[in-house]
């Protein structure tokens, strides 16, 4: 039911079928989600309150990813949602789920953060290094948490759960970072030819695996 | 090559394109396939999508509370920008200066319901690499360390940028101006500061001249007390005569907010 709602949502949310299908999903979180980000387009405060606090956890851990420092990622944090305050009349334009949406802004926010830091980059590097020695340090249980993830999200989750971790890894970190093959290998530390395969190999896992849930 | 033919390499390269691993010529030449070929668009979107799902698959981290608060504030000073905007670009019938007191009135409304907005959102958040934050927030940090200061205002352009920090000690009834933008009015121009008391019309409070860049003044404790709000306008040098009315726009303008005990 709610892989349909997902895929329908963006032709049908105007009419008053969608409305119908919000009523009978009404526990359905990106439902939820989604009437929050309908109220905040009509400057709604408490609307956006209340979505932070669904929410903030979720896309702080991504600001983390990203930018891999506290007081950076909550600079980040604050953005964007300052962004989808002002934007958020535009996710209605958008076939995305919510989360992936505000996964979308705040990630593109970190990207951003990190190349405004570019100039003062020698410490920064430093500090990469450490917070990704930690993650791609052994082959922990996959920390992944697919709590409020939409139906896409899940998709893929079960499909990176089949790759080893360290090239669950690696592959996050490519998108979230936006990291070349040999800007992620100066990160992770290894040889060219190991990311590249990895990258590779993960890739074609996922798209086997994907092909099939689809 | 002709990939669109190919779907298992289609979809291969739309996969390293959505990751971000496909690069430089690649990238282009795979851009330029993908204009002409439906398909490989829609393999590239799919992909897109999916890959946009790694975001929602990290672990949850709780921010600090404070975050929330920073966000609350430039929330309230967005919209108080906004009504500001909504109320300049009002026409209104009057004579010009009576006009620069029409929109004013409807600011001040603005700015005593979003009270505490602008001070805070400068101090804490615009302008993240921004050197003039970070010296407004060491400013008020100083201030606000200072106990004989009970009133502080940071008067703001229309793009949030803080010009000029007020602080009011109502034991000496000591009212400072201190420039913090790089804001130069003309040699024969002065920046005139004026009280926004609801329901009255403002009051002038002093003159900053051209060239100054601290200005020390003495003000009524009630005059500062009962505005919600000060405004700096233009003025010609020396400013507007005793009890006359502003002339000038209004340049900076910020909430007066009492400072913690």
């Amino acid at each position: 039911m709610r892989v349909r709602l997902n895929l329908m949502r963006g032709r049908l949310r105007t009419g008053n079928i969608c409305q119908t299908i919000v009523r009978m999903n009404p526990e359905s979180p990106d439902s939820h989600l989604i009437a929050l980000l309908d109220r905040i387009a009509q400057a709604d405060e408490s609307a956006l309150k209340e979505l932070y606090g669904l929410t903030s956890s979720k896309l702080y851990g991504v600001a983390l990813r990203v930018v891999t420092n506290r007081s950076w990622a909550e600079d980040v944090l604050q953005e964007a949602y300052l962004n989808i305050w002002r934007i958020a009349g535009a996710y209605q334009a958008s076939l995305s789920p919510p989360m992936a949406w505000m996964g979308l802004l705040v990630r593109s926010r970190g990207l951003d953060f990190l190349r405004r830091r570019a100039s003062d980059r020698a410490d920064h590097v430093q500090e990469l290094d450490e917070v990704i020695a930690d993650t791609v340090a052994g082959d922990a249980p996959n920390p992944m948490d697919t709590a409020q993830a939409s139906e896409q999200a899940w998709a893929l989750h079960q499909c990176l759960s089949q790759l080893e971790h360290r090239q669950r890894e690696a592959l996050s970190l490519a998108y979230l970072r936006d990291l070349s093959h040999s800007e992620l290998a100066l990160q992770l530390r290894l040889p060219l030819g190991t990311v590249k395969t990895w990258i590779r190999r993960g890739l074609e896992q996922l798209r086997g695996c994907m092909a099939r849930l689809a | 090559m002709n990939i669109h033919r190919n779907p298992a390499l289609a979809d291969q390269l739309a996969a390293s394109y959505a990751l971000g691993t496909l690069r430089g010529g690649a990238r282009r030449r795979f851009e330029a396939l993908a204009r002409e070929h439906a398909s490989l668009r829609a393999a590239a979107l799919i992909w897109q999508g999916r890959i946009a799902s790694v975001a929602e698959l990290q672990p949850e981290v709780a921010p600090s509370p404070a975050v929330w608060t920073r966000i609350e504030n430039l929330v309230q000073a967005d919209k108080q920008a906004r009504s500001m905007q909504a109320a300049r670009s009002a026409p209104a019938p009057t004579a010009p200066a009576g006009r620069w007191w029409a929109s004013l009135g409807l600011w001040r409304g603005a700015a005593a319901a979003g009270a505490f907005a602008t001070v805070v959102a400068v101090v804490a958040g615009v302008g993240l690499n921004s050197r003039l934050s970070g010296q407004v927030r060491e400013l008020s940090a100083r201030l606000s360390a200072t106990p004989a200061i009970e009133y502080v205002a940071v008067l703001a352009d229309d793009k949030a940028n803080a010009s000029i920090l007020v602080t009011f000690d109502p034991t000496t009834q000591k009212l400072v101006l201190k420039r913090v933008g790089d804001f130069r009015e003309q040699p024969d121009k002065s920046l005139e500061l004026w009280a926004l008391p609801p329901g009255a019309p403002a009051k002038s409070l002093g003159v900053m001249n051209s060239g100054e860049a601290v200005v020390r003044l003495t003000a009524a404790d009630s005059d500062i007390r009962r505005s919600p709000a000060l405004a700096i306008t233009l003025e010609p040098k020396g400013g507007v005569p005793p009890g006359t009315a502003a002339t000038g726009p209004i340049l900076f303008k910020g909430a007066l907010l009492k400072t913690p005990d």
